[in-house]
């Protein structure tokens, strides 16, 4: 327990996620008894705030468990989240291809486990590869570009890109950076609701994601930026990224990608005609509606602290093939 | 280049919802859940009732539709282990759904394990019969199908129910009629548990399903003919 919450920015982060639950709770709550909203929504607000309530601790207990914990949630959410966007698109019918897929990820996220960063990036090209390939002994043309693209696109967002947060719990002090990461995504579409409906305004894409404002957008980047920034300087302070228009870039970055992440989600469910991507959670449709955001974040906020500082740099690498 | 985007049938449906559904499909984990029990079922079915199919030629590419008497709660387990390949992928039993998808747990393992579709006796709407249909064609499906409607209580064909040919007239898709020797004496319906016994399939030649008038009694007549009563 003292492992867990040896950061301090852990203890705030945990803390603040406590406290916001409860004051939700508390709010809608004295909105229940003061009739001031339509049944409906009441149920809706419940019914999300109940969703939040398992989801967290799912979310956050594994981070605050150990680094093996944190890779296995971050597998099965990957595996979840694909099996989602294969039911979606289709994809899940072309058997071969999806057992590709799986066992890519798969594989993804041994390499994070097993800290063996070298097989962990040629993972990306190799598993490309195997799926240009895997499909043609069928002699089935048709289709061919469309299977071997969705195949790619879904290894690259919930394999190859989300591991890499996974990859994150080999360095000593991953524990305070995945929860800022994965609260900040959190904030951030709240902070696009709440500033798109305050301010409101011209859309931001309208075919594609109808309720989304430019304000919306800049109120998040300006939010969320700025919290992610100020929380970095506790994170990052006496390395390279301590300069504060690095801790700049790397809160609009997570802003940015995260939003990008939510459009691109929207992208698919319009091309596809759906409103949502499951129903596993009450009041926020599938898994992927809730972790949309996280798939380019974190790739990208990855490869940022790679450049300046690296990850588990000090850890003992390739665990399992002990090749190292 | 038009990409044609076919997300699942079931796609928005809670799980429960989703096992009960005929418009279930399945994915991996299904796939291979499936797998092994058609694994267990053919230990089983060759341990405990030294299974004999003959007429195996008989049985055409997917899709099509197996029709046979029914005596005993094996006779869908033993049509189901005999098929092979894509057939045995494919397969879907109807099976009574008040039986098998009343409880949570046993929707879940009809769905997962027999992969059954349920058919509810008397709450069968149009539409239901219209997803069967389309699906068995469009997605190249084979139905275990016993037109008799329940299980024969003294191991006797009773008279073949018409829904066999609302789901199959019209559709080009053939009927393979199919006689199951030995399952009445081995679990009839009077019994709790199977006990073991000799067990044998035959397959007849497919039937065409143009004839809706005629379907129902050429199916009898043809499943009567391989009992040997014929």
């Amino acid at each position: 327990m003292s492992t867990a919450f040896a950061h301090p920015v852990t203890v705030w982060i945990v803390s603040a996620t406590v406290a916001v639950v409860a004051a939700a709770a508390l709010a809608i709550g004295l909105l229940s008894v003061s009739g001031r909203v339509q049944p409906a929504l009441r149920k809706e607000l419940w019914l999300r705030l109940g969703s939040w309530c398992v989801l967290l601790p799912l979310m956050i207990g594994p981070v605050l468990a150990g680094r093996e914990w944190t890779i296995g949630a971050v597998t099965l959410l990957g595996l979840l989240c694909y099996r989602e966007y294969a039911r979606a698109t289709g994809l899940f019918r072309e058997r071969l291809l999806s057992a590709v897929v799986v066992l890519g990820i798969l594989a993804v996220n041994f390499a994070a486990l097993d800290h063996w960063y070298g097989f962990f990036v040629a993972l990306w090209p190799l598993t490309t590869c195997v799926l240009a390939v895997a499909s043609i002994p069928l002699d089935r043309p048709a289709g061919y570009v469309q299977r071997v693209g969705l195949a790619v696109l879904g290894y690259m967002l919930f394999g190859a890109g989300l591991a890499h947060l996974g990859y994150m719990a080999n360095d000593a002090n991953y524990r305070p950076l995945v929860l800022l990461l994965l609260t900040a995504v959190a904030l951030n579409d709240v902070a696009a609701f709440t500033c798109g409906k305050l301010i409101g305004g011209p859309k931001l894409l309208p075919a594609t994601s109808p309720n989304k404002t430019i304000s919306g957008a800049l109120g998040a980047v300006v939010v969320t930026a700025s919290v992610v920034a100020l929380i970095g300087s506790a994170l990052f302070g006496g390395t390279g990224m301590q300069a504060w228009h690095w801790l700049a870039l790397f809160g609009v970055l997570v802003s940015v990608a995260g939003q990008s992440g939510d459009l691109m989600l929207s992208s698919i469910k319009r091309d596809i005609g759906i409103k949502d991507m499951g129903v596993v959670l009450p009041g926020h449709g599938g898994i992927l509606d809730r972790f949309n955001s996280l798939l380019l974040v974190a790739p990208a906020v990855f490869h940022l602290i790679q450049y300046f500082i690296g990850f588990g740099l000090d850890q003992p690498v390739r665990l399992f093939t002990g090749g190292g | 280049m038009e990409w044609k985007l076919r997300p699942a049938r079931d796609l928005g449906l809670a799980a429960g919802d989703r096992w009960r559904s005929l418009k279930r499909e399945r994915g991996l984990v299904g796939m291979a859940v499936h797998g092994a029990w058609r694994a267990l079922l053919r230990l089983y079915f060759r341990l405990a009732h030294r299974l004999v199919v003959q007429g195996r030629e008989n049985l055409p590419p997917p899709p099509f539709v197996l029709v046979a008497n029914h005596s005993s709660h094996l006779d869908a387990l033993v049509l189901a282990a005999m098929l092979r390949g894509e057939a045995a992928r494919s397969a879907h039993a109807l099976a009574a759904g008040e039986v098998f998808f009343g409880s949570r747990a046993g929707a879940a393992f009809a769905a997962y394990a027999i992969n059954a579709f349920p058919i509810w006796r008397g709450r069968t709407k149009r539409g239901d019969l219209a997803t069967l249909r389309e699906r068995l064609v469009e997605d190249r499906l084979v139905y275990i199908l016993f037109p008799e409607g329940t299980r024969s209580r003294d191991g006797q064909m009773g008279p073949f129910q018409a829904g066999l040919s609302s789901i199959v007239s019209g559709t080009g898709v053939p009927v393979v009629p199919c006689w199951i020797e030995g399952a009445h004496a081995a679990w009839p319906p009077q019994r709790r548990w199977p006990r073991p016994g000799r067990l044998s399939v035959r397959i007849g030649p497919a039937l065409p399903s143009e004839d809706r008038a005629a379907l129902t009694e050429a199916c009898r007549a043809a499943v009567q003919r391989l009992s040997g009563a014929g």
